[in-house]
């Protein structure tokens, strides 16, 4: 997968590009709008990150050519600004999603996952597993190692969550958006007493640990062999 | 548009305008009297000298007798050189005349003429005959008024030129007035001038200015009240702000620093980071919290707004603190239910803000209850919780930012920055509502209430 990343301060798109790399992206760098929207003709990439303000040609400028172009690469907005006006602009021309600075890394990660997920269709599987833990969505049943778990509704779909996306790493934040639509600042107090109930139940009676907190991320289910 | 006159100006020729008005009508009104009085005095002298003609003309017993009345006539009016007599016999014979008299032809009596630079007045009368052995006589007597024009004309110059100089005294005085009259103004601008962005608490005299200016004034006061109120708001959100920065950003950078002193073992390293990973979320997450109550604190929040039934919104935060409720052996309670129009994000925002609250101050086997009224005034949401009462002294400044009831502030992980409350009650005047908080007995109780729309 190759992610374009545009932005013009220095520390922030070094850190974007190390970040992607490491999480198993190819990352191009470009430090103003005119290379910005060079690359983004000239390449064939799977995403474009895209900051607002840059100097040359602004990033939604750069979208704009694009879609001109009709080069329907997807696109997420990286901005300083939170108006409304300006969420509605980007939307409107195109973007595919929007963050605004000050972001956590996972939310980013999480988000460009998403992004690249959209339009790759598949049969919706029915039944999602890892190790011998077993989501029946169907049903609405859980199972580890065969013995049923009794869960919640709001348990199940935290678990859902955590199953389609295993192996990375949620923050919290998108876990309340995700499962209790919370999209806002919320008590992510809460969220840590509900892992901690998930984890009661799917993960203390047996010997290996699925759910596991990456201290200042977020959650990720993982199974042992993968990590 | 051009800049209109000064008030002083203005008022001043206006004053000179009204009295010019005033003095010019109260001079056209003596003139015309006078020419009045001068007529009628004409008139009374004219027939007096009629009735002497008609006494003379009365002793003629024939026509035969007539000349000879030219001898007593000329003696009567011997020296009248004002006066021109002509007496004649209706066929025109003439009788006499002293002095020769073209009256222009009239319909109406008395006649007034022009002739030879002369203004003349004149009476005609016929004077009939009790026998038939005499013709009737006609008469007129006309008399030079030049010396009444010339007197008249005289009498409205010098008023004319009394009248200028009155209107330009009284323009002086007016001026004068208007600048003394206008005196409380200048004492207000001068009040004015003094108040600056360092000094808004100066206020303009309402007592000490006319009634007239007293309402401006104390008009004006309000805004400077309010302007001096955001002002402050202002200045307390850039000290407030730099000050809640400070310690976290403090207490990073010493984290930071101890860290790179001496080399460690990778989980070291780990752990650092992930400590200030969090405390840096939880600085973007003051900063945008901030960034929404500046953005609120202008009004700037613009809510969509839908139906939305408050009991389903409850229902979906209690389903959200559910879990942590129960680890706290706290009970959930919801009763009621009412429609609201507002925007679904933001009272959902307001109800987290004020549950998160509640069950963070609930102790274990305390419960928390919402309860929804909806009344013909409006709709009503109350948030109880049962815990310490707070001391009423603090009650008014739960709503501030970065108010900690506990003010010890101790930091503990999942304590916001203060501004939970702060945002409850801006979403709540967003959507023209109003909030309070009471508490007393072991229980505590935020009440929203969203008055009814009007008219609706």
């Amino acid at each position: 997968m190759k992610v374009l990343i545009v932005e013009d301060e220095t520390k922030t798109g070094d850190y974007l590009r190390q970040g992607l790399r490491e999480a198993g992206y190819t990352a191009d760098l470009a430090r103003n709008g005119v290379d910005g929207l060079h690359l983004a003709m000239t390449g064939d990439h799977d995403l474009l990150i895209l900051d607002v303000m840059l100097p040359g040609l602004d990033g939604w400028q750069i979208l704009d050519a694009l879609r001109r172009a009709h080069k329907d690469v997807p696109v997420l907005f990286l901005t300083a600004r939170d108006a409304v006006e300006d969420r509605v602009k980007g939307l409107e021309l195109g973007a595919d999603d929007y963050l605004v600075k000050p972001f956590a890394f996972s939310e980013l990660l999480a988000r460009v996952r998403t992004v690249l997920r959209r339009g790759r269709s598949g049969a919706e599987p029915t039944t999602l597993r890892l190790a011998d833990l077993e989501l029946d969505l169907l049903r609405r049943r859980a199972t580890r190692g065969g013995k049923r778990i009794d869960l919640t509704a709001k348990e199940f779909a935290l678990l859902e969550l955590l199953l389609r996306r295993h192996g990375e790493v949620l923050p919290r934040s998108l876990i309340a958006s995700q499962v209790w639509d919370m999209n806002f600042d919320s008590d992510t107090n809460v969220i840590e007493v509900a892992m901690r109930r998930l984890r009661s139940k799917i993960d203390d009676p047996f010997d290996t640990r699925l759910v596991h907190t990456v201290r200042g991320m977020g959650y990720v289910l993982e199974a042992p062999d993968a990590a | 548009m051009s800049r209109p006159a000064s008030i002083a100006t203005r008022l001043t020729l206006l004053f000179a305008l009204v009295s010019s008005v005033v003095l010019l009508a109260l001079g056209g009104l003596v003139v015309s009297a006078l020419e009045r009085h001068f007529r009628q005095q004409d008139i009374d002298l004219l027939e007096g000298k009629i009735l002497l003609i008609r006494a003379l003309v009365g002793q003629a017993g024939s026509d035969a007798a007539l000349p000879a009345l030219a001898g007593p006539l000329h003696d009567a009016f011997v020296g009248h050189h004002d006066l021109t007599v002509r007496v004649a016999r209706a066929d025109g014979h003439l009788i006499f005349a002293n002095a020769p008299l073209t009256v222009p032809e009239a319909a109406h009596q008395p006649i007034e003429w022009r002739s030879g630079g002369h203004h003349f007045r004149a009476l005609s009368t016929t004077i009939a005959s009790d026998t038939p052995a005499r013709a009737p006589v006609e008469v007129t007597v006309a008399i030079d008024i030049n010396h009444h024009t010339a007197f008249i004309d005289r009498f409205s110059a010098t008023l004319g030129v009394f009248i200028l100089a009155a209107a330009l005294v009284s323009a002086l005085l007016g001026g004068w007035a208007v600048r003394r009259g206008l005196a409380p103004l200048r004492l207000m601008k001068a009040r004015a001038a003094a108040v600056t962005a360092t000094r808004l608490d100066e206020r303009l005299p309402v007592d000490a200015v006319p009634p007239e200016l007293a309402e401006l004034a104390s008009e004006l006061n309000r805004m400077l009240a309010r302007l001096e109120d955001a002002f402050r708001r202002l200045s307390d959100f850039s000290s407030d702000l730099a000050h809640e920065l400070r310690t976290p950003i403090s207490n990073l950078i010493t984290e930071t620093q101890v860290a790179l002193l001496h080399t460690r073992d990778a989980a070291a390293y780990r752990d650092t980071l992930a400590s200030n990973a969090e405390e840096f979320e939880r600085l973007g997450r003051m900063i945008s919290d901030m960034l929404f109550l500046a953005k609120a604190d202008h009004g700037l929040i613009l809510p969509s707004r839908e139906a939305i039934r408050l009991e389903d919104e409850v229902t979906d935060m209690f389903d959200f603190y559910d879990a942590l409720a129960e680890a706290g052996h706290i009970a959930l309670h919801a009763r009621g239910g009412a429609q609201l129009h507002g925007d679904r994000l933001m009272l959902r925002r307001a109800l987290s803000n004020l549950l998160s609250n509640a069950l963070r101050h609930t102790p274990p086997g305390g419960r928390v209850d919402v309860r929804i009224e909806h009344a013909a005034a409006g709709v009503t949401l109350t948030v109880s919780n049962t815990g310490a009462t707070i001391d009423p002294a603090r009650l008014p400044h739960l709503f501030e930012r970065f108010y900690r009831a506990d003010t010890a502030r101790s930091h503990s992980e999942h304590e916001g920055a203060g501004l939970g409350l702060a945002i409850t009650r801006a979403i709540v005047a967003a959507h023209q509502g109003h909030i309070d908080v009471e508490s007393a007995a072991g229980v505590t109780r935020f009440r929203l209430h969203f008055p009814a729309p009007a008219g609706g």
